[in-house]
Order: structure tokens, then sequence, then C-alpha cells
């Protein structure tokens, strides 16, 4: 086996190199690159496709949000309208109340008046009876006789009219 | 895909072993055909036959048959590491490889700009090929980047690729691109441009071959100085014991340091002279014109 000088140059090896170098370019490129770069390519797609999702998710999330308040508001104003309404009752039936028992105060004041003018009336009526009785009963005494009453009622109403008047 | 299926873990022993056993097959081939040799020998390749060719007879040396070894062993290995991607990386393995692929963009678009993204491969194939033919020496085979035939074909090729991108912008500007300071240095210019791949390919060449004849030198050296100290004991004299260690040490440099350096410097240079030699803003002026052209013709 004879071994070639250290320097020495033979074309047909350096193209054999040169092709050498072309081929492992395209062995990397064809068993390195690109089932390495396919896989990130799918990674990428597929990060973008969550990211999408995620996107949706929160566009969805802020659109259910932006509703929710939508309604509470809504809600809110219902119930203020409600709790307005209800006030408004209440001071309207209050006033009515009080007014109501202002009229039904006055009247039984009223009433009271009146029945103590008539319960007065009354007992005046009583105390005239009573003074005629007594009065009849006394005279009949001082008499020794008995006064008929209806004989008499005149002339005592009118002394008794004189009594009340001196009153 | 948790469990890995036992189909899955035989492919990867496979193509793992299918890595390694074109090493093995050069050193088989290394032991095989070596002839004795008496002293220490500088020589080139091994020659394994001659075919005859017009102009030269070529020969399939120790440099081609490694070059191919590696190749081969390049390939399984990106077998190796591309089996089993999935779109969740979850092993090393992936992580690895998306690194590789990751950084050499990066490495190639920061080197040369973004048009040139699809150089990654190509520098990709240089590094690998330079730094792994160069660390063959590490198993005792010989580095086939120590014959210049080989560097000698990259250098061609990167040649070959910075002319193809000054022609790119139109042959006029590829002349022209030789006046460049002053029309009068055009011979200096010309000159330049020849050395480039001269350069490249002896710089890398020398390197990589002065590494192992230094390695050798002084392995022969402290083989004599070894019988020279330690002859007179009976039998240990007759190994040569100050040999353990310092090319040990010698080795990291030459083989490792030199070899991955000698690709990262080759790798470097083909993406500067490429991209240096490329007129992208006049490539792409013209691009345009003729778009422009193209669609006026269209229009009409």
């Amino acid at each position: 086996m004879q071994s070639l000088d250290v320097i020495s140059v033979n074309i047909w090896q350096i193209v054999i190199s040169l092709c050498n170098l072309v081929i492992l370019f395209l062995i990397l490129k064809r068993f390195l690159y690109k089932p390495v770069k396919k896989m990130m390519a799918a990674r990428k797609a597929a990060i973008d496709d969550e990211y999408a999702a995620a996107d949706d998710a929160k566009r969805a999330a802020e659109a259910d949000q932006a509703a929710w308040a939508a309604k509470m508001q809504e809600a809110d104003s219902t119930a203020e309208g409600i709790i307005k309404d209800a006030r408004e009752t209440a001071e309207h039936r209050s006033q009515q109340i009080v007014a109501e028992a202002h009229e039904r105060a006055e009247a039984l004041v009223r009433q009271a008046e009146t029945d103590a003018q008539l319960e007065r009336r009354k007992a005046e009526a009583d105390m005239k009876r009573e003074i005629v009785d007594v009065s009849t009963e006394l005279t009949e005494k001082i008499l020794g006789r008995e006064i008929r009453t209806e004989d008499h009622r005149a002339m005592i109403d009118s002394f008794l009219e004189g009594l009340g008047d001196a009153e | 895909m948790k469990e890995k299926t036992t189909a899955f873990r035989v492919v990867d022993a496979l193509l793992l072993c299918l890595t390694i056993l074109p090493i093995v097959c050069g050193m088989v081939l290394k032991i095989l055909f070596t002839p004795p040799a008496e002293g220490i020998q500088i020589t080139g390749a091994l020659i394994y036959f001659e075919v005859p060719m017009p102009v030269q007879n070529l020969v399939i040396t120790e440099a081609q048959v490694n070059a191919w070894l590696v190749m081969a062993a390049i390939l399984f290995l990106c077998l190796y590491l591309t089996h089993g991607l999935q779109v969740k990386a979850q092993t090393k393995r992936q992580i690895f490889v998306e690194w590789i692929v990751e950084k050499s963009e990066q490495l190639t678009t920061g080197n040369m700009g973004d048009y040139f993204l699809g150089f990654s491969p190509f520098v990709a194939a240089i590094l690998a090929l330079s730094a792994f033919s160069s660390l063959l020496s590490l198993f005792g085979l010989y580095a086939p980047t120590s014959d210049i035939n080989v560097v000698a074909g990259w250098a061609i090729l990167t040649f070959i690729l910075i002319t193809y991108y000054k022609f790119k912008a139109g042959p006029v500007q590829y002349l022209k691109s030789f006046g460049d300071p002053v029309p009068f240095l055009a011979p200096l210019n010309i000159i330049s441009e020849v050395a480039t791949p001269v350069s490249m390919a002896f710089r890398h060449y020398g390197n990589i071959l002065s590494g192992s004849v230094i390695s050798v030198l002084i392995a022969a050296g402290l083989q004599g100085l070894s019988a020279m100290v330690l002859g007179w004991i009976p039998v240990v004299g007759e190994i040569p014991l100050l040999q353990i260690g310092l090319p040990g040490v010698l080795s990291i440099y030459f083989d490792v340091f030199s070899g991955v350096l000698q690709a990262y410097i080759f790798a470097m240079l083909t993406m500067l002279y490429v991209s240096g030699g490329f007129p992208l803003e006049k490539y792409m002026a013209k691009k345009a014109k003729r778009q422009a052209r193209k669609q006026a013709k269209a229009v009409q």
C-alpha cells in the first residue's frame, strides 16, 4: 500500500470533495432542517390557534361582562324606579291617612261636643223635671193637697224658664 | 405519546448504531490496510486504489473514504436527532436539535442578512463536515481535512458561490466590482479574488496537518526521551512511559480546539465572502425594475 505525498493535488479528489459538501448540504437540508422546521411551523400554528382561541374566549367574556353590566344597570334603574314609586305611593298614602285621621278626629270631637251638649240639655231637662217633681212634692206637702201636675205644668214651666234664665 | 413504544426504541438504537458504525468501519479499514511502519513517517493519505480517469488518475484514499464515513455518520445522526419530533418538545434531543437549527439560522442571518436564510443548511454542512472530519483524528483515523484536495474542493465551492452571487446583479456589475475603489487596482482585485479560495484551503488544511505533524513529532521525541531516560530498567524501559500525558494535552489543542476553530473560521469566511460580494441593493433594484417591466407587459 502506498501513501500520497503530504502535498499532492488531484483534480478528481477536489471534485469529489466539492460534491461531498453539496451532498451533505442536501442531506442536512432534507433530513435535519426540513423536519425541524416543519415541526416548528406546526408548533407555531398550534400556538397561533391557542392564541386565537384565547382571544375569542376573552372577547366572549368581555361581551358577557358588558351584557351583564348593562343588565345590572337596567336592574338598578328598575329598582330605583320601584323604590321611588313605592316611596311616592307611601307618601301619598300617609298623607291620605293623616288627612283621614284628622277628619275623623275632627268628626269625633264634633260628635263629642254635640253629645256633650245633648247630655247637658238632657241633664238640664232632668234637673228641671226633678225640680218640678221636688217643687211639686214640696208644694203638695205645703198645701196639703195634691196638685195636678198636668194642671200646673204651664205655670211651673214658666217659672223654671225664669229660673233657667236666671242661671 | 408518553410511553415510548418498543419499535421507537429499536429504531432509536439502530440509528445510533448506524451513527457509530462508520467510525468503527474507518478504524477497521485503518487497522487492516496500514502497513507496518518503521520509525516516524509523515505522509499523506493512504491510497486504497486508483481508478483510471482522464487528465489524472482518480485515487481513492483514506481521506476520501473517511470523508464519506463522516458524511454517513452525520446523515444517521440527523435521522437520530429528528426521530420522534413532537409539536410539544419533551425530550432533550428535540431541544438540542431545535437549538442547532435556530443557532445556525441566527448565525447565518446575523452574518449574511435575512436574504441568505436558505444558506443556513450550507453553513451547518461546512461546520459539521469540517469539524467532524478534523475530530476523526481523535479516533486515530486520518483526518480528511489534513488532505489539501478535500479542503480545496470546499474552497472552490465557496469561490463558485461568491462568483454566482456577484453575477446575480448582472455581468456588467460583476466586471465593475473589480475596479471598485479606483480602476487601476483591477489587477490586484483579480489576484485577491483568486487568492480567496486558495488562502481558505491552505489555512484550513495547513492548520490541521501541522497539528498532526507536530503531534507525531512530539510523540516520537517523547519515545526517544523515554528510551534514553528509562531504557536501563529491564521491562519498564521498553514502554515509552513519557508518552503518557503530554500528547493527550496537546491533542486537546491540535485535534479538538484547532479542528473546531478552523471549521468555524471556514464557515465564517464563507459567509462573509459570499454576502460581502453580493450587491444586495443593486440586485433588488434590478429585480424591482424587471418586475415592473413584466407588469407593464402584462397590462399591455
